[in-house]
């Protein structure tokens, strides 16, 4: 499969990087939400997360059976090198061209 | 805690959802459910169903054989298929194709009609728990139904009989309001009913003002349409309170409703009291006179049997005159469709031509579904390698017939596309047929499925039979070439032509029986001429009718003029209580009795048989009747002449006989008449001069406004009216003739599938027999008669069928022509005509091709 990372793919990816180790499903949607400031829906951060879990991004691991959640386990994400490998050179592309903005004056 | 979220969702979850996710899915919904419940517990099920469903996608669905096989590179294969032979045979793609399609614009046409008629009357709020109230009499002449009642029947019922939610008086078509409203600047002519208080509640007219229980309380009170509303008061909001003039008495307005929809068997435009009516006509509020339909609401709609035993007898204890009534009840949504009764017994009515129209469509979509099923399995033998190949490759069976499924799936789709371009194009002309205005816009979301529906099942039939028949064939068998063990079936088409072509001769024999009907409707001689004859419907106005009468008279390219108080074609007012000297003692009868003034028998050209007509010189007035031939003979009178006969406490003479005429439509026998006498009847009829109507009818709406401004001068011809009465058949003589034409050409186009395609299996036969000097008309002799052969069956099987049918039919009219044994040749020789022409083309041109051109490649 050729590896892509999609704008809210990179979003997710980089909120599991940042939650390490602790990043579920809920987590995800409400750190994101709270740094975009719009409701998100949670079918769509558990779609991004098969998705890039499929693409090696990503690598699930279920959390101990807590009285939380009816007795349901948490499914928790970690990033794997690929991924971070794939957010460092989306970083250095964007780090590039944003260095190759001439100094504009907007009056 | 309280809230659980619905178990059904999670259920629902737990079933699609593949197993590695529903753990996590489910219980991150449950956490956000709680999370939510906390700061707005509004709608928390239905938003929670909701996020279950987002994650209904083929990322969290389990496999199963839908999903992979529409993901599947088979699916892809199919398609390449089915397209790659849809080009290989681009004449038997496009028959095949425009055969579904006009089979398809078909049905659907039918469809939006069939759609369109039950939507009448059923749009009333407890409609399951509406019923009328019709009134079964026995007389000499067996159980007559009439929907009129008294006015006091719906109190009396609503008081008396327990069960009864609520009951309305509705006034009776003849008797109900119409002619000029005014308001302070304007006036027009309007339609209305009379109605008791309780009507708005009932009837789901819905009100822009005023309230239903309210709006007809008053005496003087008028409930108007929106729309006259606006024509009257150019506005709908502040018209409350306003008067309006009618008959020259003064009405206040009640309430505005919205404009009654067509799929209404009540129309009206405005709505006044009963009260008033009984106060206008002092008989209208006694027990003996019909005045009014009566409709009930029921508490609950399964206690209708009771009810009705209960009120059977109810005319009967009521009024002395009446033991000969019975009420019944009848589905008030049922009007429309069933509206006709036979011997106090629903019968049917407009549901026989929903019935003949839905056959129809079904069949031609059957014959369009043969054409295909025809073609398919005689092409079997190009796509037999195709299979062996495929077989030998190891496909299964199931994924053959999933090939041919799909090919005609895609088949009918595509068929679907073309119909509705089809029926965008036709729709206008069809609704000028039909007298609707059906449209593609129409069809709702439950329509949408049901086409889809109905294309798939065309599909899955159309296909069914291919697919089953060309995925048996053995491998071994099809590649070694040994294609008679494979090419069975022929017998299948056979049947399949000789069905084809039995329908097309059974719609075409309709076509012919309606059409004549129609015909002989039209040219029969009613017994009075009605040819240039015109009726003109006086408004309420002051001065002397006379006067007028006697002005137009004078008018040249007038013949002759006369006044009636009843339409001459209306065929109502029936009137019992006549009794004569010699009749037989308990014996009523009901005789038709029309009102008429002076020279309308000689006006009409009615036949005198014996007397004289109403004759002002002699004096004669209320007190004589002028009877028809069928009344004498019914009264067994010899000579009538002179005659008393008691009308009530009464007496009145018979002064002459005229022969028996045609009253109302031709559905109705002759029945015994009595003509009443009554001077002011406002109908006004006038023969004109044959050639020189236009300038007449001009001179006559001059005059007429002289004598009755401000209001317009409103004609009709009586042919025409005549014809009015006949819509119906005359709709669906035009309609048939188009679906039976259709019906043959898809047929037509079938058998000439089937000839080309035999044309070109057999061109070597064909070039041998030439090169071995067979002459050109000896090969279409002896391709052609297999095909002729088969038609001429079918055809053979359907003229008994097609004679039953129109006997049938025929039989539902009073008077209809005769059946002629050449109706029926003449529909078996142009079937067997175009087809064997269609046949006959295609060997012709099979047979022109120089036999080098077919032998040269082995």
């Amino acid at each position: 499969m050729k590896s892509s990372l999609g704008e809210f793919e990179e979003l997710v990816l980089l909120t599991v990087a940042s939650q390490h180790d602790t990043a579920y499903g809920v987590s995800i949607k409400e750190s994101l939400e709270k740094e975009l400031g719009k409701t998100l829906n949670i079918s769509a951060i558990h779609v991004t997360l098969k998705r890039m879990t499929d693409k090696g991004y990503v690598n699930p691991r279920f959390g101990g059976i807590t009285q939380d959640r009816g007795g349901r386990r948490k499914k928790y994400y970690v990033i794997t090198a690929f991924g971070k490998q794939m957010l460092d050179k989306q970083f250095e592309i964007r780090n590039s061209l944003y260095q190759k903005i001439p100094n504009i004056s907007f009056n | 805690m309280n809230h659980h979220p619905p178990r059904r969702a999670i259920q629902f979850l737990r079933w699609f959802c593949k197993e590695d996710f529903v753990e996590e899915i489910e219980g991150n919904l449950l956490e956000i459910y709680e999370l939510r419940l906390d700061q707005k517990p509004k709608w928390s099920s239905i938003w929670f169903f909701w996020q279950v469903l987002l994650h209904f996608r083929p990322d969290f669905i389990k496999p199963n054989p839908i999903m992979d096989f529409f993901s599947s590179g088979l699916f892809k294969h199919h398609l390449l298929i089915s397209y790659r032979s849809f080009l290989r045979n681009k004449r038997s793609f496009f028959i095949n194709w425009i055969g579904l399609a006009s089979g398809l614009t078909c049905v659907l046409l039918i469809y939006l009609w069939v759609a369109d008629e039950w939507k009448y009357d059923r749009f009333h709020l407890q409609n399951d728990q509406l019923y009328r109230v019709l009134q079964n009499r026995t007389t000499s002449s067996g159980i007559k139904t009439r929907e009129l009642t008294p006015i006091l029947l719906a109190p009396a019922l609503k008081e008396e009989v327990a069960g009864i939610e609520e009951a309305v008086a509705v006034s009776s078509p003849e008797e109900s309001p119409r002619g000029v409203l005014k308001s302070e600047d304007k006036s027009i002519i309007s339609q209305g009913i009379f109605a008791s208080s309780a009507f708005f509640q009932l009837f789901n007219f819905p009100l822009i003002n005023g309230t239903t229980e309210q709006v007809l309380q008053r005496k003087e009170g008028i409930v108007i349409s929106r729309s006259l509303a606006e024509n009257l008061f150019s506005s709908v909001s502040n018209v409350v309170g306003r008067t309006i003039e009618w008959n020259n008495q003064l009405f206040s307005v009640t309430g505005v409703f919205k404009d009654v929809t067509k799929y209404s068997s009540l129309q009206f435009e405005f709505v006044m009291t009963t009260a008033r009516m009984v106060e206008l006509d002092e008989y209208a509020g006694k027990w003996n006179g019909d005045y009014a339909r009566t409709y009930i609401q029921l508490n609950k709609p399964d206690h209708t049997g009771k009810i009705e035993q209960t009120i059977s007898p109810f005319l009967s204890n009521n009024e002395a005159n009446r033991e000969r009534s019975k009420l019944i009840l009848q589905n008030y949504s049922d009007q429309y469709l069933y509206g006709q009764f036979e011997e106090g017994v629903q019968s049917g009515g407009r549901i026989a031509y929903v019935r003949l129209f839905t056959i129809t469509a079904l069949f031609i979509l059957l014959i369009a579904c043969f054409n295909f099923m025809n073609l398919s399995t005689a092409q079997a033998g190009l796509k037999m390698k195709e299979i062996g190949v495929k077989k030998t490759m190891g496909a299964q069976k199931k994924t053959l017939i999933g090939q041919f499924l799909i090919e005609s799936l895609l088949m009918s789709f595509l068929s679907l596309i073309l119909a509705i371009g089809l029926i965008l194009i036709f729709v206008p002309y069809f609704n000028e047929i039909t007298g609707k205005s059906v449209g593609l816009r129409d069809i709702s979301l439950i329509n949408v499925l049901a086409i889809i529906g109905i294309v798939g099942m065309t599909g899955l039939l159309a296909g069914s039979y291919p697919a089953f028949y060309l995925s048996r064939f053995q491998p071994k068998a099809v590649l070694s070439g040994d294609w008679s063990s494979a090419t069975g079936g022929a017998w299948m088409r056979k049947g399949l032509v000789v069905l084809q072509f039995s329908l097309s001769v059974l719609f075409m024999v309709g076509v012919f029986v309606i059409n004549g009907q129609l015909n002989y409707i039209q040219n029969k001689h009613l017994g009075f001429d009605r040819e240039n004859v015109i009726q003109i419907n006086r408004a309420r106005y002051k001065g002397d009718y006379q006067t007028f009468l006697q002005e137009i008279k004078e008018v040249p390219g007038v013949l002759s003029v006369a006044n009636m108080a009843t339409p001459i074609l209306a065929g109502g007012s029936g009137q019992s209580g006549y009794s004569w000297r010699g009749q037989e003692e308990d014996k009523k009868f009901l005789f038709k009795s029309p009102i008429i003034s002076y020279n309308v028998i000689e006006t009409l050209d009615m036949e005198l048989l014996a007397g004289r007509a109403f004759s002002a010189e002699q004096g004669d007035d209320e007190q004589q009747v002028v009877i028809n031939e069928a009344a004498r003979q019914m009264m067994g009178l010899e000579d009538p002449i002179g005659m008393q006969i008691d009308y009530g406490d009464d007496t009145r003479e018979i002064i002459g006989v005229v022969n028996d005429f045609h009253y109302g439509s031709i559905h109705l026998s002759v029945e015994p008449l009595i003509f009443r006498f009554y001077p002011r009847g406002s109908r006004a009829i006038v023969r004109l001069q044959a050639g020189k109507e236009k300038e007449t009818l001009a001179a006559l709406e001059e005059a007429y406004k002289e004598h009755h401004p401000p209001y317009p001068f409103n004609y009709r011809f009586l042919d025409e009216e005549y014809q009015r009465l006949h819509e119906s058949e005359t709709r669906v003589a035009r309609l048939s003739t188009y679906f039976t034409g259709l019906a043959i050409l898809i047929s037509t186009l079938g058998i000439l599938g089937l000839a080309m395609f035999m044309v070109e299996q057999k061109s070597k036969e064909i070039g041998v027999r030439k090169v071995l000097g067979a002459s050109e008309w000896n090969i279409i002799q002896l391709m052609g008669s297999t095909f002729t052969g088969l038609i001429i069956f079918g055809v053979i099987i359907a003229l008994p069928l097609s004679y039953w049918g129109a006997q049938r039919w025929l039989s539902q009219f009073a008077f209809h022509m005769d059946l002629q044994w050449w109706l029926f040749l003449l529909a078996a020789l142009i079937t067997i005509g175009i087809a064997t022409l269609a046949i006959v083309i295609q060997i012709w041109k099979a047979v022109q091709l120089s036999p080098a051109a077919c032998l040269r490649d082995e």
